[in-house]
């Protein structure tokens, strides 16, 4: 079995983070940029783990359960927002959901 | 109930009566009648009790703590206090008696009745005070309430306006009484009038004319003297019953009775100042009470002239003279002045009602010009109001002679000059007198208003009746002395030859003023001395117009102008500068925080970056 460093648990974070937070700032439509933001959760989600299990604790594990509990909820609630948003608006091109504006 | 709490109880009733009234009374006139009546009914008894109970007391609570000043409330319940408290309530009383009738079909009544119960409440405050900061309280409390009651026909626009300036002049006059007030707390470190007196006692007092002269500001705004006179004849715009009230007997009193507390920390120039301004007010009021159409105004001018006696008196009568090496004050100013504020408040409160009734009477007229003739139609009203007038002018053997010829004496030994313009404006007091009665009394009826005058009800004729009695008897020593007790006895008196003196003189006078004015006047819609003496006349109407037109010159043209300068100066910098200044750069901050506000959420995740990489930036410590 390769034993696998926390460099690379750390590495993968980075670039699931950089991937996410690329796509919440060039993507237009909503549902991708909660897709993303998403990611950048699971990112971060990850990095806790490696750092628990490089630390030989338990602390971040236990953080990883309580943000996988509240991130299922958030993700009903931002979801159902999005499609109230859509019946609404008929679009979720968020350049078109500009309605604050002037 | 001790006597404490009795005074308590009597100062608190009317202020109790004028709340349940602004409370819940306002749009019941009938109950609040009743309920302020019950109150002055119930004030004047205690009050009775009070003074006959003969227990003289002082009684003090500290009410707050500033620092190293400590204003406190008490009662200082002397003979002084106990003879003006007689005064306000034994004729707030009748007044408030003479009110019901006279106030009767006034759509207002519950506002004016509430008035009259804060009146008595501040001028009550005012009489039982021991220390000048309470005295100042109530001070501007009776202001307070003089302004709501002259300005009781509110939609006149002179009633309106009379209010108001009575309520600005006496500002004027109140501002150097508390500067007076402060200036003696920074010499002696109390204002407390007993404490006062016993450094007094004890030889302490610093010698300063700018303390009393200061304090007697505040009795120059209240008691209407030169130069503040102004306001008094404008307040005759409220109703009559106030005037009698406030107007004559207790409020504009309140000025000689506050010198008359703060006797002790008089200085001969102050009271030769106080003395000239005294002498001066009543020599002016009386000239111009000559040439007055309107019944009121004749008797407002007559008060400040009574009001000038009273303030020449405590002048003339409250010398200091050294004394093996110690200055020694003698008290005969404030008899002789307690002694005409009494009788003065009386036959005033007489007059005023009388003139009331009249005016009553004759449909709300009150030009002299347009009565006449009314000696048969109200008898009542004749008889008492003749009472009035001869008490005023001093026939022997009526109130005004015994203090007249108090004042009189007093002038006679101690200044010759006032003496002789005292006498004069005596001459004059028959002469207007004489003449308002004569034309309201007498003749032909001049208009019909006037022909289908009545007799007034018996709530208005009592009173007249009762003041009648007392401007009849409440001169005689015996009788003077159960209300003053000790007051009565600095009352100065002449003996020998000085007495035959003065009463051959004051009777003399009242002769040839009197004589003068009934011989003089015709009945008639014109003024006799007008249609005579043109020239006269009008120099006296001028007279009586001069500080009115120098008033209203120094309003407009040099205040006005002055806060015109101010208010450049204001637009300028205040508005301009700071408020316009700063409402610029806040705006210029908005129109920059503005543009960040682009409505596409890809600038703002764009803007979070940027101020992530900057938090990094300067957490990492690379800068």
């Amino acid at each position: 079995m390769i034993e696998i460093g926390l460099n690379a648990y750390i590495l993968l974070s980075v670039v699931l983070f950089a991937i996410g937070f690329f796509g919440v700032l060039v993507r237009k439509n909503t549902l991708v940029i909660y897709i993303c933001l998403e990611l950048m959760l699971v990112a971060a989600t990850l990095a806790l783990v490696a750092f628990s299990r490089y630390n030989g604790t338990m602390d971040g594990n236990v953080f990883v359960f309580f943000i996988l509990t509240v991130a299922a909820a958030e993700v009903a609630v931002g979801l159902a927002i999005i499609v109230a948003l859509f019946r609404k608006r008929m679009t979720v091109q968020v350049d078109k959901l500009n309605a604050l504006k002037n | 109930m001790t006597p404490v709490q009795q005074a308590l109880l009597i100062l608190l009733i009317p202020l109790a009566s004028a709340a349940i009234i602004a409370l819940f009374l306002r749009r019941k006139g009938g109950l609040a009648t009743i309920v302020s009546m019950v109150a002055a009914a119930a004030i004047a008894g205690l009050s009775l009790s009070l003074i006959a109970g003969g227990e003289r007391f002082t009684q003090s609570w500290e009410w707050m703590q500033l620092g190293g000043l400590t204003i406190s409330i008490g009662f200082k319940f002397d003979d002084l206090a106990a003879l003006m408290l007689f005064v306000v309530s034994f004729v707030g009383f009748f007044i408030h008696l003479f009110s019901v009738g006279y106030m009767h079909d006034d759509k207002a009544r519950a506002r004016y009745f509430g008035g009259l119960s804060i009146f008595m409440f501040s001028m009550i405050g005012i009489v039982f005070a021991d220390n000048l900061f309470m005295m100042f309280i109530f001070w501007e409390l009776v202001g307070f309430s003089s302004y709501l009651l002259i300005n009781h026909y509110h939609e006149k626009q002179s009633a309106a306006d009379a209010s108001k300036k009575a309520f600005i002049v006496n500002r004027v006059g109140d501002f150097g009484f508390l500067l007076g007030i402060i200036l003696c707390y920074w010499t002696y470190g109390t204002v407390n009038l007993t404490e006062l007196g016993m450094i007094s006692d004890s030889g302490g007092l610093v010698y300063s004319k700018l303390i009393p002269l200061l304090l007697f500001c505040g009795a120059v705004g209240k008691s209407a003297q030169m130069p503040l006179q102004v306001w008094l004849p404008d307040a005759m715009e409220g109703p009559t019953p106030v005037s009698a009230l406030i107007h004559a007997a207790t409020m504009v009193a309140a000025g000689i009775f506050m010198l008359c507390r703060i006797e002790v920390l008089m200085v001969p120039e102050a009271l030769n100042i106080i003395m000239w301004i005294g002498t001066a007010t009543a020599l002016y009021a009386a000239l111009c009470a000559i040439v007055q159409s309107d019944i009121k105004k004749v008797l407002a001018y007559s008060t400040l002239s009574q009001l000038g006696y009273m303030v020449a008196a405590f002048g003339l009568g409250s010398l200091v003279f050294e004394q093996d090496g110690k200055d020694v004050l003698i008290f005969a100013g404030v008899g002789a002045a307690m002694f005409h504020l009494t009788t003065h408040a009386f036959f005033k409160a007489l007059l005023f009602l009388g003139s009331g009734s009249v005016i009553h009477g004759c449909h709300h007229e009150q030009d002299i010009f347009q009565m006449g003739g009314l000696r048969k139609k109200m008898p009542i009203t004749f008889l008492t109001f003749t009472i009035g007038v001869l008490a005023i002018i001093g026939m022997p053997g009526l109130a005004g002679f015994f203090s007249k010829d108090a004042i009189l004496l007093l002038a006679m030994r101690n200044n010759t000059a006032v003496f002789a313009i005292l006498l004069f404006t005596a001459i004059l007091t028959a002469f207007y007198m004489v003449r308002m009665w004569k034309l309201v009394f007498f003749g032909a009826t001049r208009s019909d208003n006037a022909a289908k005058s009545h007799e007034s009800g018996l709530s208005m004729t009592l009173p007249l009746m009762v003041l009648a009695g007392l401007a009849i008897i409440g001169g005689y020593t015996g009788i003077y002395r159960k209300l003053a007790g000790s007051v009565a006895d600095l009352v100065p008196h002449a003996h020998g030859s000085e007495h035959t003196l003065i009463l051959v003189t004051s009777i003399v006078v009242l002769l040839i003023g009197s004589l003068g004015a009934w011989a003089y006047y015709k009945p008639g819609t014109k003024d006799t001395l007008e249609q005579n003496s043109n020239g006269l006349f009008n120099s006296l109407t001028t007279l009586k117009e001069s500080f009115d037109a120098l008033y209203g010159y120094y309003v407009a043209k040099v205040q006005q102008r002055f806060a015109m300068l101010l208010n450049f100066l204001e637009q300028i910098f205040l508005a301009g500068l700071i408020i316009r200044g700063f409402s610029g750069l806040v705006g210029l901050l908005g129109l920059g925080a503005r543009a960040l506000h682009l409505g596409s959420l890809h600038a703002y995740v764009h803007w979070f970056l940027l101020g992530i990489v900057l938090l990094w930036v300067l957490t990492s410590g690379l800068f």
